[in-house]
């Protein structure tokens, strides 16, 4: 068994723990909203409940979207409905049907996977500690028997191995079952499911067209205010030169000087520009390779914790590329940071990005920090954009993007 | 001849402002932005401004709205406009509605000393002149009437738009002034334009006829 594959595998676990923690989460709003539901159609049997019916439809739809975004961020993003519309929304059964087997199947798989990993610490450190408690209270977490003496706590301890072994085998599907129905359910069903994705690939692909645009309009800013002038800079001095020439050799040679000043400054502007557009060594090299320059470039200390082994489509890998150089950007400017991580991670056919600061944060799209670009970039990769960056921080930004490959 | 330059890239400014003064002009200020250029025009009364298009903060015609500023405060202000780009569209424009006085040139103009002094003597003494990549954008579009020039006159109607007198585009051409004289009695005869003698009342005439050219299109 190589070190690669444990690695792989306690990723697996600690992953499908998280995801079923995550869908607990939601599987106690889905009970609440259950509960409310259930009163709310008691209450119709006397009239009021007809009142309170509509509100209670919108916390089903409520729930049903927190479920939704939840598994987007694991897999396949599942686009919703919308606003609720009345009784007939085929959705809306749908998720009332999800919602049943959540609030139940999915609130059980949440519980029993967080009591697991508990029981297994329980029974592998007891013969630690099983002197110090009660002898009523000294038995395995599963409470088979109770452990008198030392052969006893070591098989309390053997039971919590196999409990391990047990818990490791059984969480991935357990996170799987417990996803199932969101994912059969909440998704769209094939028509609507079509129409929604063609309007939403018509939104980005004009956000792609604009953000193209965009990017053209600062190439272009950037070749004739920045090296353009350089190099008129360039004529206007040689032409002093060679004017000077006849008068006064020496001042000609100081004026010839600036002169090539301006050309090396036109080069070290042209290059820049170059870079931004798509940096040589994304090409001939890796993305990992890229975004080091990146963050050795950026002035606050930044560590790169990149993990991906196979290369993705050269636009994707450019995006991410261009989501990193804008967010160090806005770490460097705007967040006061003194310290910022970026992971590049391959989850299966996605490309995840993640910067993270230890700045200010408050960040937001709103302000003219280059956010809503990374977004626009992202979308009309059909990727997915996601930003938390509470006042007093941390800022966390999370892209993933289909590899395209 | 007392001038302000108007040029938000500071190595541009002083290049330019270094070339003008070892030519023993009088550079009297340099600013890096539209406000800054209309306080210096009221505190210098110069004669003759060089104005970057492109200026802060929004990098778009800053230039062009502030020397059309500085022209309605003190008239008589000849204003050159540089560009790191040239339009027709734009020089049309500036041209039909702003008199005498004025130029228009691509920034690498200013490299080509001898001719780019003629120029400013020319802009400051109430002439005109506009970039020859103007007059070539101008000229490109088919039209029946220009068919009719001989190269000749097309190369006497080029010069003339860019604003040159008789003599520099006798110069120019290596031809008598007598030559020049006739060619362009012969274009205005078969634009069915009314000759004129005076350089940049000839500019806008020539102007507005390819303008009104162009813009039929």
């Amino acid at each position: 068994m190589s070190t690669r594959y444990v690695v792989g595998r306690a990723r697996a676990v600690l992953d499908a723990l998280e995801h079923l923690a995550g869908g607990l989460g939601t599987a106690l709003f889905a009970v609440a909203v259950l509960a409310w539901l259930l009163v709310t159609v008691a209450l119709c049997l006397v009239g009021v409940g007809f009142l309170l019916l509509p509100t209670a439809l919108r916390m089903v739809r409520a729930v049903a979207d927190r479920e939704r975004a939840r598994l987007s961020r694991w897999g396949p993003e599942i686009i919703g409905p919308g606003p609720v519309r009345g009784l007939r929304d085929p959705a809306l059964r749908r998720e009332l049907g999800w919602l049943l087997c959540h609030a139940s199947l999915g609130f059980l798989l949440g519980a029993t996977a967080l009591t697991l990993p508990i029981d297994v610490l329980h029974d592998a450190s007891f013969p630690l500690w099983w002197q110090l408690v009660p002898p009523s209270a000294a038995m395995p977490a599963q409470g088979f028997f109770p452990a008198t003496d030392w052969s006893g706590a070591f098989l309390v301890c053997l039971i919590g191995l196999a409990a391990l072994v047990i818990t490791i085998v059984v969480l991935p599907p357990m996170a799987w079952l417990q996803a199932w129905p969101g994912i059969r359910l909440l998704s769209p069903d094939r028509g609507a499911d079509l129409a929604l994705r063609v309007a939403q690939l018509t939104a980005t692909r004009a956000a792609a067209l604009d953000a193209h645009a965009a990017e053209l309009r600062r190439i272009e800013r950037s070749l004739h205010d920045g090296t353009q002038n350089r190099l008129v800079a360039v004529t206007v001095l040689i032409g002093a030169a060679q004017r000077a020439l006849d008068r006064d050799p020496l001042v000609s040679k100081e004026i010839l000087d600036r002169a090539q000043d301006a050309a090396e400054q036109a080069l070290a502007e042209l290059r820049g520009v170059v870079r931004s557009i798509l940096p040589p060594v994304l090409a001939d090299r890796s993305l990992p390779d890229a975004l080091t320059s990146l963050a050795a470039a950026c002035p606050v200390t930044c560590r790169l914790d990149a993990d991906v082994a196979d290369r993705c489509a050269v636009s994707v890998e450019a995006t991410a590329y261009f989501v990193v150089a804008e967010a160090l950007t806005n770490v460097a400017r705007h967040s006061r940071a003194t310290a910022a991580t970026i992971s590049l991670r391959r989850q299966e056919n996605r490309l995840c990005v993640e910067v993270t600061d230890d700045g200010a944060g408050g960040a937001s799209e709103q302000d003219g920090s280059g956010l809503s670009g990374i977004r626009r970039r992202v979308e009309a990769h059909d990727g997915a954009f996601a930003l938390t960056s509470p006042v007093g921080g941390p800022t966390v930004l999370t892209v993933s993007l289909p590899c395209g490959l | 001849m007392r001038i302000v330059i108007a040029e938000d890239d500071s190595l541009l400014r002083e290049g330019l402002a270094l070339l003008l003064k070892a030519e023993g002009l009088d550079v009297v200020a340099t600013v890096a932005n539209a406000p800054d250029f209309l306080a210096a025009v009221d505190e210098h009364g110069p004669d003759l401004a060089i104005v970057d298009v492109r200026m802060p903060p929004t990098n778009t015609d800053e230039g062009i709205v502030a020397a059309v500023e500085a022209r309605r405060r003190q008239s008589g202000l000849a204003v050159l406009v540089l560009s790191a780009y040239v339009e027709q569209a734009f020089a049309t424009e500036l041209f039909t509605t702003g008199g005498s006085g004025l130029g228009y040139l691509l920034k690498e103009r200013v490299g080509r000393v001898e001719e780019f002094l003629d120029v400013l003597r020319r802009v400051a003494g109430g002439g005109t002149a506009i970039d020859p990549e103007v007059v070539a954008q101008l000229m490109v579009r088919p039209d029946n009437r220009l068919e009719r020039l001989s190269a000749r006159e097309r190369d006497v109607l080029a010069l003339m738009a860019e604003g040159l007198g008789n003599s520099a585009i006798a110069a120019r051409l290596v031809v008598t002034d007598g030559a020049v004289h006739k060619h362009i009695r012969s274009i205005f005869a078969k634009l069915d334009l009314a000759p004129t003698d005076s350089a940049d009342r000839r500019v806008t005439a020539v102007l507005r006829y390819l303008k009104a050219r162009t813009g039929a299109r």
